[in-house]
Formats: structure tokens, C-alpha cells, sequence
């Protein structure tokens, strides 16, 4: 068996242990560790934006959003028509609910991804940062807006579906995709894309079809990131899902080295374990993060975790 | 006969006031080799755009094997089997050699970005003739030594070389290539010829090059085309190209006898 496959499953069958243990382990490692896997899902998946394809992109919280209120629409209004008022929980109805609903919460996510994507085939470098950062401002200000699924409160009382079962088995996912898409020949028009465009298109790749696929299975995963965070927090606003947002995740992208996949996976864990031995000065974390930014951009301008001695091209931000 | 494998009927080229490429009317049948030679900004390279598909002609057309190349985006042009370097070398600065050429056997492989999810037989056997495929280009222009070396890594002439292997890579029927003798030295301008003519007669293409190296354009080409401000001022032998009044004068202005040339 080929072993990206072996891998991945093995990662199912890890998935499965933590479920069945999680009665015996501690509530608040729990919640860590979905933290950290919903951080890989991001980052992991906008490595393959940013890192693989060289498409700065900061609205990646947009995306989470759109899979966020997606997935939840599903739980929440179309949930109770179709499984019932109260289905066992963690039974099979549940189950099958949140999958669809994580699906539909990806699949919002992609379209949107679509959406962004086509602009990105005329700009690049800061104003495509520009651009996707005005893309996730419009959905927040969108959403505070949009009464039918709470304005500016947003939606509470959403069914508690987030296990650390699902967690892992989309990071495992996410990691398996993009990971398979980049190491193969298909995967080099990626990084052909970021190096040079014109030389790409010359050696036959489509830059604008490499754009916009890796702009939309980004998006697809950051929907499902959305998601889980969504069953998992039990209540979203739009306000969760601002520029601060989609900040924390180029920073993790950026730690861990631009398409560098392994790194950015230890960088999710990484950042997401550090406000948790920081909570005592929790107001300072923005400044911390940017602090941390300048550090690593003059010192392992490469990413902390990127060990081969070449130095990747330069972030374009 | 047959149709010639690329044709340009008065192609023009237009940047707003400024009109680089002039009503170009130029042929190349299957299997010659022909130099596209001009002083600075003559439109060499702003022709080569029109061909590969960059800039859309304003007037007049491009037809390769009979069939008209107007609105198809570059990398179909590609497909179509005409395959280009660059006079400032665009490589992937960050791919290794031998993942430059993969990337070239985009356009040949079998398995689809899905079979990349499932890792079946399919992929792996794809993934398999792709490489193999590669390495035999690398072997045959003696790559192999610098294949897991980044692009960016390497000496100047392996890059200029690495560059025609991938284009040759996508399997073209013409190749075009766009001053591949700048900066290289007299030694390596020798290699050079050397690796044109063999391309030339291995690999069955057809090749315009543009130049500015006298010693490679005349050393290789059949047919000459002259090109001054983006007119088409002379066509024919290096022979003739050499005692071309027209052409002197485009270079060394009018008062210059002839004997530009010789060397």
C-alpha cells in the first residue's frame, strides 16, 4: 500500500484511540488538542495557498467563516427536520448530521474560494493580499448584517458535534490532500506557479487553473476548519472571525515556512500551545505575535521549522 | 507540399503609439533552422511574445501547422508543440533540475490530479514514466550530476542549458530560442552550436532562434531574417544576410561599408 495512504489511516485509527479514551482524559487537553487540530486544518490548508502557489492571502478567515455559518445552518435549522428534536448523542444520526454539515460548510467555503480565486488571476503580491483581506472584512460585514442568522450576535445553541474524533480525522485529511497534491508531477505546477508565472505557462502548466484550484481546496478545508470550530465553540459571531483571525494564521504559515508542510503542522501546534501558557498576560498576545513576526522575518526568514539549507523564495507580502 | 509548420501574415504588434512588430511576414517549413537577428529593440523578442502567445497580435495572423493560434492562452500554445526560453532566464528558482523537467512532462502524463489522491497503480506508474522520462533528458544533455540541485543553485551556462532541456521536455515541434548565447563565453558559445545542431537533428525540430552572437547565427542557420524596428528588412542565406546593404546600414548606419561580418 502506498504509504501516504498508510499514513493517513493510521492517523484514523489514532483518531479513533483518542475518542475511545476521551472519557478517561482531561476535558481541558481535550479541548487543546481540538484547538491544535483545527489550527493544522487552517494553516495547513493555506500553506497550500501561500506557500505552495505564492498566493499571499489574508482572508482566510472569510473562508472559515462561510464554512462556520454553513455547516451551522445545516446543524442548526435543517438538523432538527431531518434526525429529530433529540437524537441519541454520539449516535449515528448525529454522526451522518455532522458530517453533512461539514461537507456543506466545505463546499460553501470552496465556492467562496472560487470567488476569491478569480482575482487573483490578474493581481498579485500586496494587492492580492489586499484584495483577499477586503474579501474577509465584506463577509464579516456581510454576516453583522444578515439578520437570518443572528447580525452581530451571531448564532448560539449550536448542537456540540466537535469531537476529537473528527479533529484529527480532518487535520489527518487535509494533510493527506495537500500533501498528495503537492508531491506529485500534477503538484510541481503549484510551486512553477509561485516561482515564475510566465515560465510556467511556457513549460505548459495553466497558471490560472493552479491559482484558482489551490484558492479553492484552501478555502474547501478552512470551511471545514470553520466548521468544527463552530460545533466545538457552540456559538460563532462574525466577530470571531475578523482580520485578527486569518493574522494568526499567516503567522503560523510564516513560523513554520512557507510551503513547508511539516513545519507549518508543528508551528499550528506550536502557537496554539503558546497562549495557553501565556494566558497571564493573554492582552498582550497581538503584540507578542507581531513581535515573534519581525523576529523570525530577520532571523529564519526561511520559517523556524524549515531545516534544508536553501532558502525558499521570499515571502511576497 | 505541405503546409509550413509556422507562418506569420503581416503580424503586427502594437504598445499604444509604438509599434514594435510591423506587418512580419515570415515562414519556417517543418525541419529548418532559421535565425531572427536585429539590433536592440527591433522586436526579436516582442515577435517570439506574438508566437508563444503573450501579446496578441493587433492586425495580421500566426498559423502553426495550418491552424490559426489567435486567442489560445500560452500554455496551449505549449500543448500545441511550440516551446520557447527566454532571453533573461525564467527558471523555478526553487524546483530541483529534475523537478523543472517533470514539470514539463505535465503535458504527457497519464494520470489525473485525482489518481494523485488515491496513489493507485495508475498514479505510480504515471509518476514512474514521467521521471524515467526526465532523467533520459538529463542524461542525454548531462544533467544527470545536478538533477537534485535547486534550479537557482546552478552555474550560469547548466542554466541555460536546463532551460532548452525543458522546453524540449514538453515534446515541441518548434522550438524557439530567444538569445541563448547572452552572456555565455567564446568557449561555451562552441558547446552551444554544438548542443543547437544536435537538438536540431535528434530531436526532428524546427528552431528560430534569435540572436545576437554573429559567430552562433551564422554557424547554424539556415535562413536568415533581419528585423529593424520591428520591420522585416532582409531574408535569406547568412551568406547573403552578410553582404546585405540594408542590413549593414540597420546596424552601423548608413555610411559604413560592408565587412560587418567577417571576423
Amino acid at each position: 500500500m502506498p504509504k501516504p495512504l498508510l499514513s493517513f489511516l493510521l492517523a484514523l485509527c489514532g483518531a479513533w484511540l483518542v475518542s475511545a479514551l476521551s472519557a478517561h482524559l482531561d476535558p481541558y487537553y481535550l479541548d487543546v488538542l481540538i484547538g491544535v487540530g483545527i489550527n493544522i486544518i487552517l494553516a495547513v490548508s493555506l500553506n497550500l495557498i501561500a506557500g505552495h502557489t505564492g498566493q499571499f492571502s489574508l482572508g482566510h478567515a472569510g473562508f472559515m467563516a462561510v464554512g462556520a455559518y454553513a455547516a451551522t445552518a445545516v446543524s442548526l435549522f435543517l438538523g432538527p427536520r431531518l434526525i429529530g428534536d433529540s437524537p441519541t448523542p454520539g449516535g449515528l444520526a448525529e454522526n451522518t448530521l455532522f458530517f453533512a454539515a461539514l461537507v456543506a460548510g466545505g463546499a460553501a467555503a470552496a465556492v467562496a474560494g472560487l470567488f476569491v480565486g478569480i482575482p487573483s488571476l490578474r493581481l498579485r503580491g500586496d494587492y492580492l493580499a489586499l484584495v483577499t483581506l477586503g474579501f474577509g472584512e465584506i463577509i464579516r460585514v456581510l454576516l453583522q448584517n444578515f439578520e437570518p442568522l443572528g447580525g452581530a450576535l451571531g448564532l448560539n445553541g449550536i448542537p456540540p458535534y466537535t469531537t476529537p474524533f473528527w479533529v484529527i480525522a480532518a487535520a489527518a485529511l487535509t494533510v493527506f490532500v495537500v500533501g498528495c497534491l503537492v508531491n506529485s508531477t500534477y503538484g510541481l505546477g503549484f510551486r512553477a506557479v509561485r516561482d515564475d508565472e510566465i515560465a510556467a505557462a511556457a513549460t505548459g502548466l495553466n497558471p490560472s487553473r493552479y491559482k484558482v484550484v489551490a484558492f479553492t481546496v484552501g478555502a474547501f478545508f478552512a470551511g471545514i476548519a470553520g466548521a468544527l470550530f463552530g460545533h466545538f465553540k457552540l456559538t460563532i459571531t462574525p466577530a470571531g472571525f475578523d482580520f485578527t483571525r486569518s493574522i494568526e494564521i499567516v503567522v503560523i504559515v510564516i513560523l513554520g515556512g512557507l510551503g513547508n508542510t511539516l513545519g507549518v503542522i508543528l508551528a499550528a501546534v506550536l502557537l496554539t500551545l503558546l497562549p495557553e501558557f501565556l494566558r497571564p498576560v493573554a492582552e498582550y498576545r497581538l503584540v507578542l505575535y507581531a513581535a515573534l513576526l519581525i523576529a523570525i522575518m530577520l532571523l529564519r526568514p526561511q520559517g523556524l521549522f524549515n531545516f534544508s539549507l536553501r532558502r525558499p523564495a521570499a515571502p511576497r507580502v | 507540399m505541405s503546409a509550413p509548420l509556422l507562418q506569420l501574415t503581416q503580424a503586427t504588434v502594437r504598445f499604444g503609439g509604438l509599434t514594435a512588430v510591423d506587418a512580419l511576414d515570415l515562414t519556417l517549413k517543418e525541419g529548418e533552422l532559421v535565425g531572427l537577428i536585429g539590433p536592440n529593440g527591433a522586436g526579436k523578442t516582442t515577435a517570439f511574445n506574438l508566437i508563444t502567445g503573450l501579446y496578441p497580435p493587433a492586425s495580421g495572423s500566426v498559423a502553426f501547422a495550418g491552424r490559426p493560434l489567435a486567442g489560445l492562452a500560452p500554455h496551449c500554445i505549449v500543448a500545441a508543440g511550440i516551446a520557447r526560453t527566454f532571453q533573461n532566464i525564467r527558471l523555478f528558482g526553487s524546483l530541483s533540475v529534475l523537478d523543472h523537467v517533470r514539470a514539463a512532462g505535465n503535458l504527457h502524463r497519464t494520470a489525473s490530479p485525482l489518481h494523485a489522491l488515491l496513489r493507485l497503480r495508475t498514479f505510480r506508474e504515471s509518476e514512474a514514466a514521467v521521471t524515467a522520462c526526465a532523467d533520459e533528458l538529463l542524461a542525454l544533455f548531462n544533467l544527470s550530476c545536478l538533477r537534485n540541485a535547486p534550479a537557482r543553485s546552478l552555474p550560469y551556462g547548466e542554466q541555460r542549458r536546463l532551460e532548452i532541456v525543458r522546453a524540449l521536455a514538453t515534446r515541441p515541434r518548434l522550438l524557439l530560442l530567444d538569445e541563448p548565447a547572452a552572456g555565455l563565453n567564446p568557449q561555451e558559445k562552441i558547446e552551444l552550436v554544438a548542443l543547437i545542431q544536435r537538438v536540431h537533428r535528434e530531436f526532428n525540430l524546427t528552431i528560430l532562434l534569435v540572436e545576437h552572437s554573429m559567430r552562433v547565427v551564422m554557424g547554424v542557420c539556415q535562413r536568415i531574417a533581419v528585423l529593424d524596428h520591428g520591420k522585416k528588412i532582409a531574408e535569406g542565406s547568412p551568406e547573403a544576410i552578410r553582404q546585405n546593404p540594408a542590413v549593414i546600414e540597420a546596424y552601423l548606419g548608413p555610411d559604413h561599408a560592408t565587412g560587418l561580418f567577417h571576423h
